[in-house]
């Protein structure tokens, strides 16, 4: 086994948590049972990664089985990297897409290689119909980077690509034209969406964050959780109850009953003109406009501005530029004068 | 401000004192005449609001008294208030019933605040499966509220063509498809939950179950060599493969018995759905066994 591949599967075994070694090992399903049952794993994590490693030498370990187990890594941590989502338009009127993945997989590579002799590529499939493409970039001289890889996620037949965060912009305009060709469409744009939440990203691309339909099969709980605050305990007057409840029915309608997806954060690009009451301010002769950035983080944006009418911080309803969001699949916005 | 810095007549707290002697005087004045009759006026009042209270009173009693009487002769108006009820009470538990029962037919809808939700319930040869849902607001012009439609079914093409103009081919048009994909979905989920002894590799398909291909052999127990199929559902309308393309890998691939099986299954393919056509071959493969046996 190459010494670099050695090196390779060894610090990718060692950003396994422990709790997770057993699970990983047995998705990755290149060393057997038996062969992990022999090894003792209450051992050191230094020593348990070094035992790991002579059993990967001895079933000689290859460069794509070591990707692979990277693959399974990132699929486990997927929060560890920063998404960004891609979308494709195909020409109006076109036949019905009939994808086969193996076909994909083959054009992707293809067209990858063609470009660019030193790239390791390599595939995982996924549910639904997905598949995780890793792609370690490397240059007309130098050899494939394997630290540095760039994770593509694609679900077949839909025009929505997620890629992690790539410090190499050079490579995207390759890898963007690989996807385009390899999944039959003709367009490829990058949307202003990103986030670390993979599964958040599919949800507001997919449309799938509310799934709360009405049914006759279930009753739909209106007004309760406020009724529910109102006979806490009858010592207690709410004053401006009419207010709050009217807060509680525009956040619900804005945001709806269902769990956010999550983003850290919503950026706002402001090229604005000054716009002022006051005749003769210092701003307002100003012909340049104005140029600032506004960013809004949080663990878990979305959530922190349904709460932010209900705790009395902001008046509701909020402005459409935040409440659009999901909707709109954007968190990055340039604000221009019209 | 004048007042304030008037120094000879003593400053703020000086002039604060005059104006309540001021105050005090004015009020004994105006106070002492009118007093009396303020007191006499309140006492008048007081009066009349005792006297109404206790007609009030009294009315309250004689209307108690009153309904008293009438309900121990009104019982059986009563009782037959509550079986009313009750049959009010079954209709509304029926009709519920019913309306939950809609979703049998396919397509049905309830109404909301906004608009209408609509429910896609598709089925394939007599099974029931999986639910879709679009939440429309009625509004000029129409739009679709959410919806769980999965997002590889063309749902904007449909609406763009149809949901402004003509609602009813809207939905018809959505359920074709959703019930064309559940059909090809659950042929798909078949063939690798119950037949999977006949596939010598795993099951390569798509998002919408529109290309299948897969190797298999008419006996699970492979003494023959594997044929390979390749199923492309061009329509997606519909629960059937538009193409059929079978390839027989053996060495024996020229002769005749094997060509004839080859087109045999293709026909099959073209005809019937996946799982049937293995239950077919399950069931020659039992007959041969028989014919073997005996």
């Amino acid at each position: 086994m190459d010494e670099t591949v050695a090196e390779f599967i060894k610090r990718t075994i060692l950003k396994i948590p422990m709790t997770e070694m057993m699970t990983i090992l047995k998705a990755w399903d290149f060393l057997p049972e038996n062969q992990l049952q022999t090894v003792n794993f209450r051992q050191r994590k230094e020593s348990l990664v070094q035992d790991l490693v002579l059993l990967c030498e001895s079933k000689r370990a290859s460069l794509r089985d070591a990707a692979l187990l990277d693959i399974i890594y990132t699929q486990f941590h997927r929060h560890q990297k920063v998404w960004d989502v891609f979308q494709m338009s195909k020409e109006p009127g076109e036949d019905v897409d009939l994808f086969d993945m193996e076909r994909f997989k083959s054009s992707f590579e293809k067209i990858l290689r063609r470009a660019l002799k030193n790239v390791t590529v390599s595939f995982r499939d996924a549910e639904e119909n997905a598949v995780w493409i890793r792609i370690a970039w490397g240059t007309q001289y130098r050899k494939p980077n394997q630290y540095k890889p760039v994770y593509v996620v694609y679900y077949s037949q839909t025009p929505y690509a997620f890629t992690s965060f790539c410090h190499l912009k050079s490579n995207t305009p390759l890898l963007s034209q690989a996807l385009t060709v390899a999944s039959n469409h003709h367009k490829i744009v990058k949307m202003d969406l990103r986030s670390r939440y993979l599964d958040s990203l599919k949800a507001i691309v997919f449309k799938q964050y509310n799934q709360k339909f009405e049914t006759h099969n279930s009753t739909m709980p209106l007004q309760e959780t406020l009724e529910l605050d109102m006979h806490m305990d009858s010592r207690i007057i709410h004053e401006n109850r009419i207010e709050k409840e009217r807060v509680q029915r525009v956040t619900q309608e804005t945001f709806g009953d269902y769990p956010q997806p999550r983003l850290e954060f919503a950026q706002y690009k402001l090229e604005t003109k000054f716009k002022s009451d006051f005749h003769g301010g210092i701003l307002a002769e100003r012909k340049e406009p104005l140029r600032c950035l506004i960013k809004f983080s949080s663990p878990h944006l979305l959530e922190a501005l349904k709460s932010l009418a209900p705790a009395g911080i902001a008046d509701a309803p909020l402005s459409p530029l935040l409440t659009c969001i999901p909707n709109k699949g954007m968190n990055y916005f340039k604000i221009r004068d019209k | 401000m004048e007042w304030a810095n008037d120094k000879s007549k003593g400053g703020v707290l000086a002039h604060l004192e005059r104006l309540e002697t001021q105050m005090s005087r004015s009020c004994k004045n105006l106070e002492d005449p009118p007093r009396e009759t303020a007191e006499s006026d309140l006492g008048t009042k007081i009066h009349k609001l005792r006297c109404l209270r206790d007609k009030l009173r009294a009315e309250v009693k004689q209307r108690q008294a009153r309904i008293k009487a009438s309900t121990a002769n009104a019982e059986p108006d009563q009782t037959l208030e509550i079986s009313e009820q009750e049959a009010v009470g079954g209709k509304e538990e029926n009709m519920k019933a019913i309306l939950q029962a809609y979703r049998f037919t396919g397509l049905s809808g309830k109404r909301t605040s906004r608009g209408v939700c609509v429910c896609i319930s598709t089925a394939f040869e007599g099974n029931l499966l999986d639910s879709y849902f679009v939440d429309l607001v009625i509004q000029k012009p129409l739009r679709i509220h959410h919806h769980s439609v999965p997002v590889f079914i063309p749902l904007e093409e449909i609406s763009a063509k149809y949901l402004q103009t003509n609602i009813q081919h809207f939905l018809f048009c959505l359920c074709e498809y959703l019930n064309a994909y559940a059909g090809r979905k659950y042929q798909a989920d078949q063939l690798q939950r119950d037949f999977a002894a006949f596939l010598a590799g795993p099951l390569q398909r798509n998002s919408l179950c529109n290309l299948l291909s897969f190797t298999y052999k008419v006996e699970p127990q492979g003494r023959s060599f594997p044929f390979c199929a390749r199923l492309l559902y061009k329509d997606l309308t519909t629960t059937l493969p538009t193409d059929v393309t079978i390839t027989y890998q053996g060495t024996d691939a020229s002769s005749t018995s094997w060509e004839e099986q080859r087109a045999s299954h293709e026909n099959l393919f073209f005809t019937k759905p996946l799982h049937q056509v293995f239950t077919s071959f399950a069931r020659n493969g039992e007959r041969l066994d028989m014919s073997l046996v005996s």
